[in-house]
């Protein structure tokens, strides 16, 4: 009797539970069906009050990307995402080795320098590098946004590295080293393909990171033909106050690489995200 | 004997050598970028903050003027007014966002169906880039916006959000509950690492469901919620896309974020002095609110053991 009243109970919390969830889980997905809903709508139904368009006016991706430079802004942020990709993935992971593997001097304090600027407001050090950047005739090149990344990939993702890399078991280096081989070749054949996972996240938080910065181009980038897909959207919309089916058409092409990436990468970012809070790893 | 420990001495102390010279090597990439990104600026923004300078003569203008930039902060009111702002939003907002975040976790913890779905819809709009949420946000908040028409079906007649004073600030707030999926990320991954065998010893006990979330998973979790607290803390000082698309820290000031007023005293009126004067306020408020959550965790923070670093 008991038993089975505990069951009934076990039964009612998850019905509840799923109802609450569930409930949440449609108020979340509205604003992005609305977004995909109004992309579609043809130009005479957009203060209309219908939440889907009468007929799919799929020519308004097309409007959208030709009213804006959109594939030259594809470009340029291609053109800031793959170096800094590449800068934070080698960088970082040379560092975290360096962390993860040999005790030197000082260590300690300087892994601890290492947490602490992962606190540190980029407010602080922003204005000052603007200014030496423009010393050196830097500004309006995509060298700020690029050049940093390859000196260390930032605190976090090094945090990130480290912290996988120290639960690889040091067998694995002594075996390589009876073989005869040095520290890179080390890091190169045995460590690097072992932190894989962790790599990936690096790399999945790298892109979305550059690909959705918004504060840094703005900053650096005056010429319109240098824009960013982020500056460049919030561009379009104080050109096209009154056309919300091409500005939504614009914003879903922005999204769509990222929400792409989740689909494929979700389990690496999640992990990622545990990782770096402690939680996990 | 002597001559072997020796060998074992100079043998010891070599190895002290190589693993010091390679492991400055392989950290040598990040020291450059500390010194190159972090430390001189920060020297230099120090410097800057305790002066005058105009940006279009360059440095031969530039005049120390003491403390000058950080009275003139006490006495602008647009300064207090973006504290004022600021502190409201974290107030706000920290409280309801970890809530909500922890309770959607916690659901998610329960033996559902579907869970991975739910996690998959509740964590994808912090994904989503933020100027691209900002697009959204600005049509939902319009007048003719699809909350408005949600609220026309209870008849409530909604505002104008954005262009209005009074509801700016909250519809930046309401819009911040879409982005809680990084949170609440964090908080199942602690969720799920409460121990199990701790919650069924006190269930043997007799502990009912809530005792054992009040008294045993909320101590475990603690280093979470204070984790997620501190990078709110820091998240709302940084608050800047949504406010600078959105309402340009309009109407009246009312959505005039910390952050704003730092890019345009810097790039709108390029008084580099005065912004990096702020930017220093900045750090010393979060370095103080974080020792204080730090100074106060000891009472309710629950550290299990201390050997993760």
């Amino acid at each position: 009797m008991v038993y089975k009243s505990k069951k009934i109970n076990a039964i009612i919390v998850s019905i509840t539970a799923t109802a609450i969830l569930l409930a949440g889980a449609v108020i979340i997905m509205i604003p992005l069906f609305w977004t995909f809903s109004m992309a579609l709508k043809p130009d005479g139904e957009i203060y209309t009050s219908n939440f889907f368009p009468t007929s799919l006016a799929w020519d308004n991706f097309y409007r959208a990307v030709t009213s804006i430079d959109f594939f030259l802004y594809l470009g340029n942020t291609l053109k800031i995402v793959i170096p800094c990709l590449i800068g934070t993935v080698v960088t970082s992971s040379l560092v975290a080795y360096g962390f993860s593997r040999f005790n030197f001097r000082g260590k300690r304090t300087w892994f601890l320098i290492l947490l602490a600027t992962m606190m540190l407001p980029g407010q602080v050090t922003m204005i000052p590098s603007y200014l030496i950047y423009r010393q050196i005739g830097w500004v309006n090149t995509i060298l700020p946004l690029v050049i940093p990344s390859f000196f260390g990939g930032g605190a976090y993702n090094i945090f990130l590295i480290r912290q996988f890399m120290a639960g690889i078991p040091k067998d694995f280096d002594e075996a390589a080293r009876i073989d005869g081989a040095g520290y890179l070749t080390i890091y190169r054949k045995v460590i690097l393909p072992m932190s894989k996972p962790v790599l990936t996240a690096v790399g999945i938080f790298t892109f979305m990171g550059t690909w959705n910065d918004f504060n840094t181009p703005l900053i650096y980038l005056y010429d319109s033909k240098k824009y960013t897909l982020a500056l460049g959207l919030a561009f379009f919309k104080g050109l096209y106050t009154s056309k919300w089916n091409l500005l939504m058409a614009a914003t879903v092409l922005v999204m769509l690489p990222i929400l792409i990436l989740f689909f494929f990468a979700q389990d690496y970012i999640i992990d990622g995200i545990s990782i770096s809070s402690g939680t996990k790893g | 004997m002597a001559r072997k420990a020796a060998s074992m001495k100079i043998k010891a102390g070599t190895t002290e050598r190589r693993e010091n010279r390679m492991g400055y090597a392989f950290i040598m990439p990040w020291i450059l970028g500390l010194l190159m990104f972090t430390l001189i600026p920060m020297v230099f923004s120090a410097v800057l903050s305790l002066c005058e300078w105009d940006i279009v003569t360059g440095l031969s203008t530039i005049e120390f003027v003491g403390f000058d930039n950080y009275k003139g902060l006490w006495n602008d009111p647009k300064f207090w007014q973006s504290l004022k702002v600021t502190f409201k939003f974290c107030l706000i907002t920290i409280p309801c966002y970890q809530v909500a975040s922890l309770m959607i976790a916690f659901l998610l913890t329960l033996d559902i169906k579907g869970m991975k779905i739910f996690r998959v819809v509740y964590f994808l709009p912090s994904i989503i880039p933020t100027i691209a949420s900002t697009m959204i946000w600005s049509r939902i908040f319009s007048q003719d916006g699809i909350l408005n028409k949600a609220l026309s079906i209870f008849g409530i007649k909604g505002p104008t959000w954005l262009t209005d004073k009074n509801t700016a600030l909250y519809a930046l707030m309401i819009m911040g509950i879409w982005g809680i999926g990084n949170t609440m990320i964090i908080y199942l991954s602690g969720l799920q690492s409460v121990s199990e065998e701790l919650k069924e010893a006190a269930r043997v006990d007799g502990a009912k469901g809530w005792q054992i979330f009040l008294k045993i998973t909320i101590p475990m979790l603690s280093p979470t919620i204070f984790f997620n607290v501190v990078m709110a803390v820091i998240g709302s000082f940084q608050y800047f896309t949504q406010a600078y698309v959105m309402t340009e820290g309009g109407p009246l000031q009312s959505t005039l974020f910390y952050n704003l007023y730092l890019y345009q005293k810097a790039y709108k009126d390029y008084e580099m002095g005065y912004a990096s004067a702020m930017a220093w306020v900045m750090f010393i408020i979060i370095m103080l609110l974080t020792l204080l959550v730090i100074k106060s965790s000891s009472l309710w923070v629950y550290y299990q053991n201390d050997d993760k670093i």
